[in-house]
């Protein structure tokens, strides 16, 4: 069973592939670099064969390194895995702030909490 | 050398009632055991598949694989708790040194552990001691949880904390607490909450439903908070909003930020978009690229802003400098005032008064007061001099007066 099939963020929303990328490095590292392929399975919550492909492409991509333990491959995140995932949450924070400022989401925060209306909206900004 | 363990094994399928074990205890898969009282082993317990154990269980060591292993008691290990491809539950108080299991590890009771590493969920329903925790998928524990460092790849549901350190790659909910040294987020962090911490380090959202007390604070998308909020510094990549009031060092925001009562800082308040505080504004100094709406306005050093300001109290800095084709509205009260190439101001008090070319003011109060070409004045006051070039408009004759009116902030 894998209990984590949602967006890495908690969105809810349908996974794409840097999504997948960023949370397979963010379970291996996790595991300090002792993170076998069925432990990554669960954490990152998709089935051991989808997860050797996304894998061998974070390998071939030098995003994380293996090494042989007690006979099995263990992974570890690389210092390019970890600007990969320090620019895909800069960028998903660049997204959420875009979609916070757009006045159509009904998500945003209100930028005018009180109950003087800001000069700025009752004046149109000028 | 002493004699050899020996070793109690129950079958596959087997059904025992077990007290005191001399040696090792195997159990092979879909086993069950019960107790009189409890389950002691004195050396190691292993448990091969899915096996059930009624009542407490004692062990030196515990072992498990390809299965789940329920504990319907307590579990006290002197030593290491380890599953492979397997998941544990232990529904009364758990004691272990160090645990790792591969699968889930869910625990009902108190536990108190060394170090904790799960590659998929832990769960628990009560208190958590630990001096480290490593999940790689979710972590949700109802109870209060005390440890060093928190690190988890996907998610955590965490209820009161005192922690050093939480590290976490998708989402982190807790209900509030401390955690002293650093909060490490990608996606989102969200305290119920009242909170305190040291550095905070989101990539996505930050939501603070209660007060929250912090060092200094990295926000690459949102922050949002719904109370009051204190902070050494604060830096935000696009939108901010602080509904109560703020009280820090610095802040520096990409794009919009608000604060629904006042706010205080001891540093800069730079806005690279709009700023909108609803009471008072006092900082070091302030920068603001695009709008700024307040009440009031005061600055010790340095007031500069892009494009519009407005205010009901006015502004007040040893230095002001607005913009050019920027627009004031309030007072705006300096030691010297710079008002840009085509900017529009309203009423304007300073030891020296500068309007480039262009600009517009409606009162000009000053000791020293230029007016250049182009611009436009409708009245000064002044004690020391007055300049304005020939192209300049100035409404009524300017009125020199031995002693300057009270100015008004």
């Amino acid at each position: 069973m894998h209990p984590e099939r949602s967006d890495p963020d908690g969105s809810g929303r349908r996974r794409e592939p840097t999504d997948l990328y960023a949370t397979v490095l963010e379970v291996v590292k996790r595991h300090s670099g002792g993170a076998r392929i069925t432990r990554v399975s669960y954490g990152a919550g998709m089935p051991v064969d989808r997860l050797r492909v996304l894998i061998d492409r974070l390998l071939s991509a030098g995003l994380l390194t293996s090494e042989e333990f007690e006979g099995r491959p263990v992974y570890d995140i690389t210092p390019r895995g970890q600007e990969f995932l320090d620019t895909y949450w800069k960028m998903r924070g660049f997204v959420e702030g875009f979609a916070s400022a757009s006045p159509r989401d009904p998500a945003a925060p209100s930028l005018n909490p009180g109950s003087r209306p800001s000069r700025l909206t009752r004046d149109g900004g000028r | 050398m002493g004699e050899p363990m020996t070793e109690t094994v129950v079958p596959k399928g087997g059904r025992v009632r077990l007290g005191v074990v001399a040696g090792d205890l195997r159990a092979e898969k879909n086993s069950s055991i019960t107790s009189d009282g409890a389950v002691r082993v004195q050396g190691n317990a292993s448990f091969h598949g899915n096996v059930d154990v009624d009542g407490n269980l004692e062990c030196r060591s515990f072992e498990s694989e390809d299965g789940r292993v329920c504990v319907r008691g307590s579990l006290s290990v002197d030593g290491d708790v380890r599953t492979d491809d397997g998941e544990l539950e232990v529904t009364g108080p758990f004691r272990a040194r160090q645990v790792d299991v591969d699968r889930k590890l869910i625990l009902g009771g108190p536990a108190t552990v060394e170090r904790i590493e799960v590659g998929g969920l832990l769960q628990g329903a009560s208190t958590l001691t630990a001096t480290d925790v490593a999940v790689g998928g979710k972590i949700r524990l109802a109870g209060k949880l005390e440890a060093r460092e928190i690190n988890a790849g996907g998610s955590v549901e965490l209820s009161d904390v005192s922690l050093d350190a939480l590290d976490v790659g998708g989402t982190a909910r807790i209900q509030g607490g401390e955690i002293r040294q650093r909060i490490q987020v990608g996606g989102k962090f969200e305290a119920t909450g009242a909170l305190s911490f040291g550095r905070l380090e989101v990539g996505g959202i930050v939501q603070f439903r209660d007060h929250a007390k912090g060092g200094v604070l990295h926000v690459g998308g949102v922050l949002n908070a719904t109370k009051d909020l204190a902070f050494e510094g604060l830096e935000i990549g696009g939108v901010g909003a602080i509904l109560g009031n703020g009280q820090g060092g610095s802040v520096a925001v990409g794009g919009r930020f608000s604060v629904g009562g006042r706010l205080e800082l001891t540093g800069a308040f730079e806005v690279g978009g709009t700023a909108s505080i609803h009471d008072v504004l006092r900082a070091e100094r302030v920068k603001v690229g695009g709008k700024l709406d307040a009440e009031q306005v005061i600055v010790a050093s340095t007031f500069e802003v892009g494009g519009f300001v407005g205010t009901r109290g006015g502004v007040k800095a040893a230095r002001i400098e607005i913009g050019r084709r920027s627009q004031v509205e309030g007072p705006l009260v300096g030691g010297h005032v710079t008002i840009d190439r085509d900017a529009r101001v309203e009423d304007v008090f300073g030891e020296r008064v500068d309007l480039d070319r262009g600009a517009e003011a409606r009162r000009v109060v000053a000791h020293e007061v230029h007016v250049g070409r182009g611009a436009a004045v409708s009245e000064v006051v002044y004690t020391r001099t007055f300049e304005a070039d020939s192209s300049a408009r100035v409404r009524a004759t300017p009125q020199q007066v031995a002693t300057l009116p009270p100015f008004p902030l």
